[in-house]
């Protein structure tokens, strides 16, 4: 009976893993133990895609992430990751004034201009 | 949810385009389109009317599951293409920059799983330049598989004989490595001289934001 149940769930494996019970067991046992693992790095993982989302999406108007948060936190804007990263992608005009707030809230660093460095002309290679 | 939608409108209240959909979204809706509160339209004077397009409210759920990119959202003949000239300009600053927009990370619908980015054309690539003695001391290997096969070149030697390879080398190790990572790669195009054949694919020049990527003379 587990054999059974066991060869169902091996359906898809590579090679022996998915008709032999000595091997799909052992496959199967380690595709159980990851299911259980990555049903928790699922939400790790789906927001930190949402934060990189969102960085694309501010950096388009010239303020990065952090600044961003910063700004929210400051206006006690609660919109989490997920909704943000949603209007970034399908609201933008939304998401530009969410921005706008945010920057008057918290400005950040302006564009930070380091000194240009003069090379050795010796060293050009023209 | 309703406490969200509440604090959302009053926030956008002051926005150009305020998105009635997340108000519509009250109710725990799965794929219905009831909207117990929609208003009739006869009512609504008609430069308002586009605020209350049904265009979202019978389709699938936006703003509860995360968007993933269908076939139809990535297809590469509607990409768009940059071009950038390689003249006087630091090897690793421009391969960051092209990296990221071939990758796609500068777009807010960026997937890690899905090739959203750009094509990129790098033209005048022997003009490119490194600071410091990288001209004379940087080497490139490569290793032919067997006892003794190892070839060390500078990139002086490489930039004689091979141009294209020293900016491809870059960008090759920024993209990811892996199956969608070589898959990417293919999307950058490098030219020796000025010109490069995919004038039809009309490209657009490369915004480099980077401030230290033009070589001080």
């Amino acid at each position: 009976m587990n054999k059974k149940e066991i060869l169902k769930l091996a359906k898809g494996f590579r090679g022996r893993a998915k008709n032999c019970i000595r091997i799909a067991r052992e496959r199967v046992e380690k595709a159980l133990q990851y299911s259980y693992r990555d049903r928790r790095n699922k939400k790790r993982d789906m927001r930190s895609l949402w934060i990189q989302r969102i960085n694309a999406g501010t950096r388009q108007h010239g303020v990065n992430y952090g600044n961003f948060m910063h700004g929210l936190m400051k206006e006690n804007i609660q919109l989490n990751r997920k909704v943000l990263s949603e209007i970034s992608m399908h609201e933008p005009y939304s998401f530009k004034a969410l921005v706008d707030i945010s920057r008057s809230a918290f400005p950040g660093n302006k564009h930070v201009v380091l000194p240009t460095r003069k090379v050795n002309v010796s060293s050009i290679n023209v | 949810m309703a406490l969200l939608c509440a604090s959302a409108s009053a926030i956008f209240s002051s926005s150009e385009r305020p998105s009635f959909a997340s108000l519509k979204r009250t109710m725990p809706s799965n794929q219905s389109s009831f909207l117990g509160f929609f208003p009739d339209l006869s009512l609504v004077p008609e430069n308002q009317r586009w605020m209350f397009e049904e265009s979202e409210a019978d389709g699938p759920d936006i703003w509860n599951n995360t968007w993933y990119p269908k076939a139809k959202d990535h297809i590469n003949t509607e990409k768009p293409w940059y071009v950038v000239d390689a003249t006087d300009k630091i090897l690793g600053r421009l391969a960051s920059t092209i990296a990221v927009h071939i990758r796609g990370k500068n777009l807010p619908t960026y997937t890690p799983s899905v090739d959203m980015g750009a094509f990129v054309i790098v033209v005048n690539a022997e003009k490119v330049a490194v600071s410091g003695k990288k001209r004379t001391q940087k080497l490139y290997r490569r290793h032919s598989g067997r006892p003794g096969g190892m070839t060390v070149e500078t990139f002086n030697q490489l930039q004689q004989r091979i141009p294209e390879r020293i900016v491809e080398h870059a960008v090759r190790g920024m993209l990811p490595k892996g199956r969608l990572g070589r898959a990417l790669f293919n999307h950058l195009k490098v030219y020796k001289g000025p010109d490069h054949p995919h004038e039809a694919q009309k490209p657009i020049e490369l915004p480099i934001r980077d401030k230290r990527v033009q070589k001080q003379r």
